[in-house]
């Protein structure tokens, strides 16, 4: 049956994960070192387990006295199509508003007098709701999360109340340029697939998604094998299995029809959208190539690369003396406000790309030299910015789980992700495989000579033609 | 570690060509054994990564071969460790507090903010916190000590407020001596070049012309309700510098400012997640009896003076009309804040205080961002929603050395100022009569899991561990103040905000002011029983 191989096929992959393939031996012949000495992590173990359904469940004991706890679902608007986009949103705000155990005032107060934190996001290909904690109160926090997640009470009346905040929220978004401008480079570089959607969905679909949408949606996304009960904090694995056990084992893991989700490959088109608007003060641009899914080995050194690009924000007080080539030039010939290097990675794709801000008199300039910064990726990065790049990188993996809320994110992506959790030692010795070499001939595999997507908003006149950029993406010098 | 017939296996692999013709015995021998293994191992072993050979090509979903198991720590009980705190010959208190991990805050406070700048040009703590890690004795520029950072994987950060300032670095603990001997040299010993300093210039205009474009007007709130506060005195002097003070500070003044309040006694040397004994160590070499670059420091000219809460008002007549950066339009709103002097952070009542200002939490009408953000606090539940028009009403609590305010903000549309003013006042009153059980059960335990997850990450832990140490010299561990805060009650609540009604108001306001209420009305609503405007009649409108 498929709903029994979906279940299988986790465990199968996990089977996999653990054996050896002598073909990975080739990494010895390799030209960067792999040895590392045995080395106290400074963090604790990840402990991973399933539930019979499917259901798995990780955890990192961490000693504080507060914890977090969340439930993250392969599930976002790439499982959505034209007539449902914006469910899982819709879903994500109905979420809270009461379930069959607890009408939304009794579990608001709840939440209230344990003074929790009750949160969601929802993102194109995962949605999560987690609770931030006392220790002493994990109990009932995982048994809240299991109500909220599996009897969501999807009251008519409040679903017609809500319209009317999801379309406000729209519209505030619509003011911050940085998302409106990276959502729809979705748009332009995914056009025609599902992940060319916005999160939100369009804002006919607030007004028409009726309560049977949203329960298709939870019936055919929120199943066991799909999701993940993270933990970290002060939380015992053991412990939180058995709560687990207690509240999650109803979850269901088998599809009506055995009509599995499979997700379609979403084709990049190399393309652009420029919305000129003169009144605003400044511009938003947007542009990226497709770039790595997010378990391809290839992500490690595009990380690299985008570490050895940076990012740079004019309050940043460093002046010319920042690492970041582009922006040392940014400094110097006063190019930009801010600009940052960004890679978003899907299960089977990615945009690799920069996004900047600048005023009307300089966007031919930083274009040029953006592009000029990806072609030295494909050709003369040297060891030293190698080196430097490498050391940030690992800095900011360390440095931001700081915090079990952070810890429990990284946690549940790392598991819908990779199956697994990579842990710090690992990143570390993929890291330093990175050679400039690799940097070179990866980028060069994904930048060099390949059509972008680009989108531009405001004051772009003097943004170039597509065909310029074009050209902008390969040398003739040799 | 894999068996002599594996290896040769794969060494025929790698060298096979494919599709050269002689070598087709081979390609086939080969493909039978890629078979077997693919029998073996599964589909994910024979999957080839476009990557091509010599290049690591491991999918991230399988753990990466080579690397030995790590071992892992294991918790046991740390955290509740005391915070070490030892005082060097020269009145540097140098404090730490252990927690695992590979990386480690330190970083150096010291005694001096805004609030010391009575007879400066106030704008020095600005240029200073924008001045740091710039060129030092040491190091040539900035570069260089990004570049000396960057090999222990560290960043370094400084922050100035109203009483304090802090210059921090996060790297790995194996750096801690480069680390305080970089401290060192930023706090005592910068060049402060002209063209640095020419540079911070613009970047503070810059900051300035951005404060007063953005649509969220709280900082420049805050610096105004201090100013009507504490008028002219300590902490009601600008934090910002204001912008006729831009061009008057330089090199000379900064050195004379640096010299009477950089002096050991009143700089703390915190650190998180190292051993005690090493920071003491690395503290005498690097801090003990070093010479700061502005020549012996003699604390001659150092400004004791306590703070002087007086109230008043000020108002900044602004057009708040089409203040959105982007496309949308955000509504013309005027901003109020009302403020009555709390108390300072070293009495005991400071503990009531915060969890009256928990009690009144707050937030935008839009939402308050989910359960467990404080829905049910007295301002959703009292104003925000019983009056739809008010955009925001939101408390806050300042807390000092010698006093503390506690100030409630609020927007609405210009022509419901009055309205909202009375709102306000009506709340304030209200603060005085008892409070319900849950309601300070409820406050309680959201304060005490507030501070238990702010706790979580390091540069809090640090800064609190710095902070606290230098204002009383020792600190009081995490639990110790939840267990303070349980033993709050409602007479203590009662008691406090009697104390503070019967302090002289201060009101800041921002925006379109033609229907705001006068300075004596607003003191006579906070006065009287009710916390109504007095009643004006209004012959010609």
């Amino acid at each position: 049956m498929a709903a029994s191989v979906c279940r299988v096929g986790s465990t199968v992959g996990r089977v996999l994960a653990k054996t050896r393939s002598p073909i990975l031996l080739s990494l010895r012949r390799g030209q960067a070192s792999v040895s590392y000495a045995q080395s106290l992590v400074g963090a604790p173990e990840t402990q991973v387990s399933a539930l019979d359904n499917g259901l798995r469940i990780a955890s990192e004991d961490t000693g504080h006295a507060t914890c977090t706890v969340g439930v993250w679902i392969s599930a976002g608007s790439r499982y959505e199509n034209e007539k449902n986009n914006g469910a899982g949103f819709f879903l994500e705000h109905m979420a809270f508003k009461g379930t069959k155990k607890h009408p939304q005032t009794a579990l608001e107060q709840q939440v209230e007098s344990m003074g929790a934190h009750l949160s969601a996001y929802t993102s194109r290909e995962h949605t999560a709701f987690y609770m931030k904690t006392l220790t002493k109160d994990l109990p009932k926090a995982v048994e809240l999360l299991s109500d909220v997640v599996q009897s969501c009470s999807l009251n008519e009346a409040d679903i017609e109340q809500q319209r009317s905040v999801v379309l406000r929220e729209m519209e505030e978004v619509e003011g911050n340029l940085q998302e409106v401008c990276l959502d729809l480079l979705h748009t332009a570089a995914y056009q025609g697939t599902p992940l060319g959607q916005s999160v939100l969905g369009p804002s006919s679909n607030a007004r028409n998604l009726t309560r049977q949408d949203l329960v298709d949606y939870i019936s055919s996304h929120y199943k066991a094998p799909r999701m993940v009960l993270a933990a970290a904090g002060g939380v015992n694995h053991d412990e939180l299995v058995g709560m687990a056990k207690s509240h999650f084992s109803g979850l269901s893991f088998q599809y009506e029809g055995d009509a599995v989700p499979v997700l379609s490959p979403c084709r990049f088109t190399g393309s652009e959208i420029r919305m000129r608007d003169d009144a605003l003060p400044l511009a938003h641009i947007a542009i990226a190539v497709e770039g790595a899914s997010v378990s391809s080995p290839d992500i490690v050194p595009l990380m690299v690369a985008n570490a050895i690009v940076g990012s740079y924000d004019l309050t940043y007080g460093g002046g010319k003396h920042l690492s970041s080539r582009l922006a040392r030039l940014a400094v110097e010939e006063n190019l930009c406000h801010s600009f940052q290097a960004f890679h978003s990675a899907y299960s089977d794709t990615g945009l690799m790309g920069i996004h900047f801000v600048s005023d009307k008199h300089h966007i031919d300039d930083m274009m040029h030299w953006t592009q000029n910064a990806w072609m030295n990726l494909c050709t003369t990065v040297t060891d030293s910015d190698v080196v430097r790049a490498q050391n940030a990188l690992k800095a900011s993996l360390i440095g931001q789980l700081n915090g079990t809320t952070p810890i429990c994110d990284d946690i549940g992506r790392h598991i819908l992700n990779y199956g697994r959790r990579i842990p710090l030692a690992e990143w570390s010795a993929r890291i330093d495989a990175v050679t400039p070499r690799m940097v070179r001939d990866i980028c060069s595999k994904y930048i060099y000579d390949k059509c972008p997507a680009m989108v531009a908003i405001g004051p772009i006149e003097q943004l170039p033609d597509y065909n310029r950029m074009r050209s902008g993406m390969y040398w003739l010098r040799f | 570690m894999f068996a002599p017939e594996v290896v040769e296996e794969i060494s025929i692999l790698i060298r096979v060509d494919f599709r050269s013709k002689t070598s087709r015995m081979a390609t086939h021998m080969s493909r039978c054994r890629t078979w077997c293994r693919l029998q073996r191992f599964g589909i994910a072993a024979y999957r080839k990564y476009s990557t091509g050979g010599g290049y690591p090509n491991v999918s991230l979903s399988t753990p990466l071969p080579g690397i030995p198991k790590p071992v892992f720590a294991s918790v046991d009980g740390q955290e509740k460790c005391e915070t070490k705190i030892t005082t060097l010959e020269n009145g540097l208190k140098v404090a730490s507090q252990n927690k695992f991990g590979q990386f480690c805050t330190v970083g150096i406070l010291i005694n001096s903010g805004s609030r010391h700048e009575a007879k400066y040009p106030s704008g020095i703590g600005h240029f200073l916190e924008k001045l740091a890690f710039s060129s030092t004795a040491q190091y040539g520029s900035k570069d260089e000590i990004l570049l000396t950072l960057e090999k222990h994987g560290g960043i370094c950060d400084c922050q100035t407020s109203r009483d304090t300032t802090m210059y921090a670095v996060s790297a790995e603990v194996k750096g801690l001596d480069t680390v305080v001997s970089l401290l060192s040299d930023a706090v005592l010993q910068p060049r402060l070049l002209d063209e640095e300093v020419e540079m911070i210039r613009m970047a503070v205009r810059f900051e300035l012309e951005d404060l007063n474009m953005r649509p969220d007007p709280e900082p420049l709130l805050t610096e105004m309700i201090h100013a009507a506060a504490y008028r002219g005195n300590t902490v009601g002097l600008p934090r910002f510098c204001p912008a006729e003070n831009v061009d008057k500070i330089d090199k000379a003044v900064l050195h004379s400012y640096l010299r009477n309040y950089y002096c050991p006694e009143r700089m703390v040397l915190a650190g998180v997640g190292i051993e005690h004994e090493q920071l003491v160590d690395c503290a005498r070499k690097h801090l003990l009896d070093v010479k700061p670059v502005w020549g012996a420091s003699l604390a001659t000219n150092v400004d004791l003076s306590v703070a002087q809460y007086t109230g008043g008002i000020v108002k900044m007549e602004k057009d708040m009309s089409d203040v959105s950066l982007g496309p949308t339009p955000i509504p013309e709103l005027t901003h109020i804040m009302i403020g009555l002097e709390s108390c300072s952070f070293l009495e005991e009542d400071f503990i009531p205080f915060a969890v009256l200002n928990m009690m009144m939490g707050g937030g935008g009408s839009f939402s308050a961002g989910g359960p467990g953000k404080g829905m049910f606090t007295r301002l959703y539940l009292n104003v925000l929603n019983r009056h739809h028009w008010m955009y925001n009403a939101t408390s806050y609590h300042h807390s000092y050395e010698d006093s503390g305010l506690l100030c409630i903000h609020a927007s609405a549309d210009p022509r419901q100022v009055r309205e909202m003013v009375e709102i306000i006042t009506r709340e304030f009153i209200q603060m005085g009569g008892s409070a319900g059980e849950m309601e300070l059960e409820r406050a309680k335990t959201q304060l005490k899991s507030m501070l238990m997850m702010n706790l979580e990450s390091r540069p809090v832990i640090f800064e609190d561990v710095g902070r606290q140490v230098l204002s009383t010299g020792k600190r009081k561990l995490p639990h110790e103040l939840c267990d303070l805060i349980s033993s709050v009650t409602a007479s203590d609540i009662k008691r406090v905000t009697t104390k503070m009604l019967r302090s002289k108001p201060a009101v800041a306001a921002l925006g379109d002011l033609t229907e705001l209420p006068t300075y004596e009305h607003i003191q006579a609503a906070l006065s009287s029983k009710d916390g109504r405007l007095p009643r004006i009649y209004r012959l010609f409108r």
